[in-house]
């Protein structure tokens, strides 16, 4: 029933509010952004109004990994602000940023948007206590504490071209078929041959069936783990697999059924967009993905004892009630919270909120995350205190709706090291 | 000590004789929480895929008794069968379903689930059945009913094809694999003991009344 709740909705269309163009250049993409022959005339216009952006190296992927890159995340944009004029004077320190309305907060995020280098401390500290809506605000602002836009707007289209071709190529590397790459092999071997490089291949080339080839080790009928087939193949059961999944979770969002309004050529840099944030978005916690980790320190079993270690320190009495008494294990609830960032446990305006927090939190997605899980214990600890093993499971499975600003505080507020913690609510 | 269990007087704990835990497994899509979910209330809709583990709880009479039974649904996608295996600890009965539609869910079924099955499972008499699901897609059908009882034979299953999507066998399904656990002696056992155990803790809550169950 929860599960109804999390289809994803694109980022509304983009107002003119933000300064110079600035939203329609970042907001999700909008029904009419048909990539390039777009109108205005403004600089933004070879981005194809109103796509996302951005570029990435996908580490972990292959051949391209850039780790460098990635340790670096997060840390090599705090520059020095000196440069920076404080006219605006945009929330310092824990303010208590949740008295300052929508507007006010609305008009800081753009004037931090629109300087031409983009200070991350100053985004994360507005952005951690909640982003408002609309205007393409939040879909420029994930980019940036996501490290996929850079804080230097002048490279924001150079950087977001590049990302969009590396996407193409990965795709092509991983979804194209072996006989395509063969063909097109023997156009290239065509080619130099005929610039008379290679006499003996051009015989061959005319044919792309021919003998050679098909007698070759490698056929599409290989069992060999090693065969180029036998991984096109795994990665089209995979990709097929990823299809039926989205046709379910997603049957009513247009973007997915394909039958939309939606230009292909933006289709397919919102795709790229898309891609480039979510390796970002996990890139801290791929671990919990890879089954061979599960037994490691930085696999999921490690993690949800994390969770359990941060609920014990905050709240003894809960922990022993849940673990001991009750013999509820953490997986049977925190493996869905953690795996999939809370999505499912929340309507997804409510996620959305929660997102602002684990973007911007200076010590990582991770760190906010397993905060949020436990303060989502705390702050049900009555209920949870009175629940037998049934109760408190089917509780923790359909967490309640509870105001989210305060689980959010709660989980602020926890130190790890703090052993007298209790939940204000 | 035993305190703490006593106040739950809400939802799950009317009363009732006997109380079983049923383990839901196979591949990804083949229905499962569909399945679940059209047996527990009326609604027939599109779910997203489970992760881990969804829990579910149904109060039914059958045989004359009242079961109540805990139903874990668990997740197909091969990623989560290493965390699995803790699922499978104490239940009584074990449904075990394909796609009438995708031949590899059901060669999957003797390939890889049955043995999971026998490797996890605790109960040597836990009991079994297998369910050919989506037998409304007739035209799209690849799994013939036929190949369905052979394999139930194999594995020592009871065997029902049904259809999450117009209710065809499901209630049908839980109920034949229920009554089948009262059947054998050591499982009814162990469920009456669960049962017993509920009826003090009514009888203990009716005399500890009056606490306060506020919210």
């Amino acid at each position: 029933m929860l599960k109804g709740k999390k289809l994803l909705k694109f980022p509304q269309k983009s107002h003119h509010s933000s300064p110079n163009g600035l939203g329609s250049l970042v907001a999700g993409f909008d029904a009419h952004g048909d990539g390039g022959e777009d109108e205005n005339g403004v600089v933004y216009k070879e981005l194809e109004s109103g796509e996302e952006l951005e570029t990435f190296e996908p580490f972990g992927l292959g051949s391209h990994g850039d780790v460098d890159d990635h340790q670096n995340e997060g840390t090599s944009y705090v520059k020095s602000d000196a440069g920076f004029s404080e006219i605006r004077a945009p929330p310092k320190h824990k303010v208590d940023v949740e008295a300052i309305d929508a507007d006010d907060k609305r008009s800081d995020l753009d004037y931090e948007l629109s300087q031409k280098e983009i200070n991350l401390d100053k985004l994360q500290r507005i952005a951690s206590s909640g982003i408002p809506d609309g205007g393409g605000l939040r879909a420029t602002i994930w980019k940036l504490l996501l490290g996929y836009l850079p804080p230097s707007r002048d490279m924001w289209e150079k950087e977001l071209r590049e990302n969009r071709l590396k996407y193409a190529r990965l795709k092509e590397e991983f979804l194209v078929s072996p006989l395509h790459c063969r063909q097109s092999e023997f156009s290239r071997r065509k080619d130099e041959a005929a610039e008379g490089i290679d006499q003996q291949a051009n015989a061959h080339a005319a044919e792309p069936l021919e003998r050679q080839e098909i007698s070759n080790e490698d056929h599409p009928l290989s069992l060999g783990k090693a065969s180029v087939w036998h991984k096109y193949f795994e990665f089209a059961e995979i990709s097929e697999q990823i299809d039926r999944d989205l046709e379910r979770t997603h049957p009513t969002i247009k973007f997915f059924s394909g039958d939309s309004a939606i230009s292909r050529k933006s289709k397919a840099n919102v795709e790229a967009d898309s891609f480039s944030c979510f390796v970002r978005l996990i890139s801290d916690s791929v671990d919990h993905f890879c089954e061979q980790m599960d037994n490691s320190s930085v696999g999921i079993r490690s993690t949800l004892l994390r969770l359990s270690e941060l609920l014990k320190a905050s709240d003894e009495e809960l922990w022993r009630h849940l673990e001991l008494t009750n013999k509820v294990n953490p997986q049977f609830y925190a493996f869905r919270w953690i795996t999939l960032l809370l999505t499912q446990e929340f309507n997804f305006r409510t996620i959305l909120r929660i997102w602002d927090s684990l973007l911007s939190n200076p010590h990582g997605i991770q760190d906010m995350l397993l905060r949020v899980c436990c303060a989502m214990l705390l702050c049900v600890k009555t209920r949870l205190l009175r629940g037998d093993f049934v109760d408190n499971l089917k509780l923790l499975q359909h967490y309640p709706e509870i105001n989210i600003d305060c689980i959010l505080q709660v989980a602020q507020d926890i130190t790890p090291d703090t052993s007298s913690f209790h939940a204000s609510l | 000590m035993a305190s703490t269990g006593l106040s739950s007087s809400n939802s799950s704990s009317s009363s009732y004789d006997l109380s079983f835990k049923i383990l839901l497994i196979g591949d990804s899509g083949v229905g499962k929480s569909s399945l679940l979910v059209t047996f527990i209330s009326n609604s027939v809709e599109d779910l997203s895929p489970t992760i881990g583990v969804d829990f579910k709880i149904k109060l039914l009479t059958v045989g004359g008794k009242k079961l109540k039974l805990t139903i874990w649904d668990t997740a197909g996608q091969e990623r989560f069968r290493t965390l699995t295996s803790s699922y499978y600890r104490g239940a009584q009965g074990i449904v075990l379903v394909y796609d009438v539609t995708r031949r590899e869910t059901f060669t999957d079924l003797s390939d890889i689930w049955a043995k999971e099955v026998e490797l996890y499972s605790t109960n040597q008499d836990c009991v079994k059945m297998l369910v050919g699901n989506k037998v409304d897609k007739e035209s799209e059908r690849v799994v013939s009913k036929e190949e369905g009882m052979t394999l139930a034979e194999e594995l020592g299953s009871l065997f029902l094809e049904c259809s999450a999507r117009t209710r065809e066998n499901v209630e049908q399904c839980f109920e034949e694999l229920a009554l089948k656990i009262m059947e054998v002696p050591s499982l009814l056992e162990e469920g009456s003991a669960v049962g017993k155990r509920n009826i003090l803790k009514q009888k203990q809550v009716h005399h500890t009344s009056g606490g306060g169950c506020c919210s």
